[in-house]
């Protein structure tokens, strides 16, 4: 017995001291040396191929350099000339208007789709399947389409045309205000997809149980939607609007293959002016300023937007 | 000696050795480009006798530079061309990058003028260029040597000329009762687009929303009415003599093109239409030509198979204007700075403008030779132009001679504008003062 007890005891202290060890080997593990070096190469590679990059791209905002030869340093002359030339905050008030349209136009739209192919509709895997579709090819293809249907001679005056709606045929691309329409239209066509599947992830984890209870207390679907569902799919509003927001802030294969900007600079947009400005005029410098400009308003429209849709919970 | 201390100091050089590394490589990018170059070798057999030659080809059966290449060897014997063919799209990116990191090609494609990265103006400036001996382009008429040169010296050589005015199907015109010639004003014409338009078709096509095909319309009906008046209007812009918006003869020309779209010559939707529209239109018998240049003309009867029969025709010029025939030389061959064999790279280039060289490309092209040209010299779409070819009553293509791509696109787009109704000539006129800086 008492050998038994001698035992226990020799075991519960074994039982105690292990703990000890234990910690002092973790402890041991956190300070070593390789742990942190492990990650060096990848750490370093990132480094390299983006932010170093990134670092020798912004610097070239502030130089003059026309992308052979010599360079000099201009200081903020670029970023000067950028707020004074009307046609650069032309194409700074076009990428808002294209990006906040298409936040707001692809997020409900996309969302709308969503609660309509959620439950019930027997079709609706076939239905996802074909508004998810334009989400697969690739948006310059897209572009060069609508840019046949919007055509003057086009399937969409054509088909005005048939239904005797003469009067209403427009040169769509060629009006200034209907291209910027047109551009908007075919970015949110090609992306409701995508925000859809977005929005049904989220709705996927809505219980069924707490609708069905808001049902049989007396709320319709509008209150359902507004007190139940719209709390529960927050991160996937979150989500959704950032990429939406991003991708409609750095919109270009849709504005080059529809418009190149035009007509008479109509539809220039910031990542169009990066382009045209680096590579078809040659002014790295100045190019650098816009993309500089560009990448800083992405970066500061996310994280205030991010504030604004984080889950305060 | 702690480890925290150890790392502390790691950290401390990893510090100051970053901006210190970032400031040795942006010296190192920011230093001259290698060799400025001579004229050549005392002694050319002394060089290396293989070169590198660069060039754009835009599809796999436009084999003229490699005929001139095998043509060299042949003539040369012991002599290698190695030969690189590039699209056009990447010849910006290729052949300056190249050049600049010291492994560029011997000889290269390039363009007159400033208006690309791979110009006389923008490589010249930078160095990159081989200075070439008089003897290279003798015999080359001046019109044909414009935008090769900068700053007293020569860097390169044209391959060809090209009317650019309107490639045109007479016999579809004639068949409706338009008559369009090498002397028809912008008003002959402005008077007949009717016709056209009853037939719902149109005399020109335009790709308006393409500052191209617009500029190459404007800068032809300046040939007339710009340079025609002032051969030397480009230098008495950069003296400062002058600007577009207080010539007169750019009123005209953009006053030309108001007139001809008001009158319904070109297509309906011409301002948002593309390159697209002149193919689609031209391929339907919609429309009878269209503004481009006069290779043009060769590669659409190639592709028709003979069907269809073109001419080349001046752009109109405006009513009480001399008829000038725009010729433009601007895609050319130019040699490597930094080159192993300059005098073998000379020879290369005197080579490629010879008599019968020359010939050869032209007639690939469907283009005019360089050098002096004579009638039985040119092919038969140049039949209607060919006094005005022979007779030098031709300009060059102002444009050639612009100091950078932004005035050239103001026009276009300008262009666009007038079309549109969103822009004035006065506009449009002070948009290109402000883009020639």
């Amino acid at each position: 017995m008492s050998v038994v007890t001698t035992q226990t005891t020799a075991a519960a202290a074994q039982l105690d001291r292990p703990p000890r060890r234990r910690r002092g080997k973790a402890t041991s593990y956190r300070l070593s040396f390789g742990h942190w070096w492990w990650a060096l190469p990848a750490v370093v590679l990132v480094i390299v191929t983006i932010y170093v990059t990134t670092a020798f791209g912004a610097f070239y905002a502030f130089t003059d350099w026309s992308g052979i030869g010599k360079w000099n340093w201009v200081g903020l002359e670029n970023f000067q000339k950028i707020f004074k030339n009307p046609e650069m905050l032309g194409s700074l008030k076009n990428t808002l208007i294209l990006a906040f349209g298409f936040l707001v136009l692809s997020n409900v739209i996309g969302l709308g789709f969503a609660l309509a192919l959620n439950r019930g509709l027997k079709s609706r895997y076939v239905l996802r399947t074909l508004v998810f579709m334009p989400v697969v090819i690739a948006p310059i293809a897209v572009s060069y389409i609508w840019k046949f249907v919007f055509a003057y001679d086009g399937p969409l005056n054509q088909t005005l045309a048939l239904l005797g709606l003469e009067q209403y045929q427009q040169d769509w691309l060629a009006e200034p205000t209907l291209a910027l329409a047109a551009i908007l239209i075919v970015m949110v066509w090609q992306s409701i997809g995508f925000a859809m599947v977005i929005y049904l992830a989220g709705l996927a984890t809505v219980p069924q149980e707490i609708e069905e209870a808001a049902a049989l207390d007396g709320a319709g679907p509008i209150r359902r939607f507004f007190s139940v569902v719209w709390y529960q799919i927050q991160p996937s509003i979150a989500i959704a609007t950032t990429l939406s927001l991003i991708q409609g802030l750095r919109v270009f294969d849709q504005v080059m293959a529809l418009t190149a900007g035009g007509p008479a600079g109509a539809t220039q947009t910031l990542a169009t002016q990066v382009y045209q400005q680096t590579f078809q005029f040659g002014n790295f410098g100045f190019g650098a300023a816009l993309a500089l400009m560009l990448s800083l308003l992405i970066l500061v429209f996310t994280v205030a937007q991010q504030r604004l849709t984080r889950d305060r919970d | 000696m702690t480890r925290s201390n150890s790392q502390a100091r790691r950290s401390r050089w990893l510090l100051a050795a970053a901006p210190l590394a970032l400031a040795m490589t942006l010296a190192a990018c920011s230093e001259d480009a290698p060799g400025t170059g001579g004229s050549g070798s005392a002694n050319p057999s002394d060089e290396p006798q293989t070169i590198t030659f660069t060039y754009v080809q835009a599809n796999p059966d436009e084999t003229y530079y490699d005929t001139l290449a095998k043509d060299f060897e042949a003539a040369n014997p012991g002599v290698t061309v190695k030969q690189n063919k590039i699209a056009l799209t990447a010849a910006d990116q290729t052949i300056p990058t190249q050049l600049q990191a010291g492994n560029g090609p011997d000889v290269f494609w390039i363009n007159a003028g400033s208006g690309i990265q791979t110009s006389v103006g923008q490589l010249g400036k930078a160095g990159l260029l081989l200075p070439l001996d008089s003897s290279v382009y003798a015999g080359i008429p001046e019109s044909q040597m414009a935008g090769y040169d900068l700053d007293g010296k020569t860097y390169g050589v044209p391959s060809s000329s090209q009317v650019n005015g309107s490639v045109f199907n007479d016999e579809l015109a004639q068949s409706v009762g338009v008559n369009v010639t090498a002397t028809s004003t912008i008003n002959d014409i402005t008077a007949q687009c009717p016709k056209a338009v009853a037939k719902g078709q149109s005399v020109y096509g335009l790709a308006g929303s393409t500052p191209q095909n617009n500029g190459i319309l404007a800068v032809s009906i300046a040939g007339s009415a710009v340079y025609g008046v002032n051969p030397n209007w480009n230098q008495d812009r950069t003296d400062g003599k002058t600007t577009f918006a207080s010539t007169e003869g750019w009123k005209q020309t953009l006053q030309a093109i108001v007139d001809l779209n008001g009158a319904g010559c070109f297509q309906k939707g011409a301002a948002g239409a593309g390159f697209d529209a002149l193919t689609n239109g031209a391929a339907s018998g919609k429309l009878y030509g269209f503004f481009a240049p006069s290779g043009a003309a060769k590669s659409i009867m190639d592709g028709s198979g003979g069907r269809a029969k073109l001419i080349v025709l001046p752009a109109p010029a405006p009513a009480g204007v001399a008829q000038k025939l725009t010729l433009s030389s601007n895609t050319g061959l130019a040699g490597n700075a930094a080159t192993k064999s300059p005098s073998l790279v000379q020879k290369f280039l005197a080579f490629s403008v010879s008599a019968a060289e020359s010939k050869k490309i032209a007639d690939a092209q469907g283009s005019i030779p360089i050098g002096e040209v004579t009638a039985s010299s040119l092919l038969p779409q140049y039949a209607p132009v060919a006094d005005l070819v022979t007779s030098g009553n031709t300009i060059a293509y102002g444009a050639d001679g612009w100091p950078n791509p932004e005035v050239y696109n103001a026009l276009g787009t300008g262009i666009t504008g007038l079309l549109t109704g969103q822009k004035s000539i006065d506009d449009v006129l002070n948009d290109m003062d402000a883009a020639w800086g």
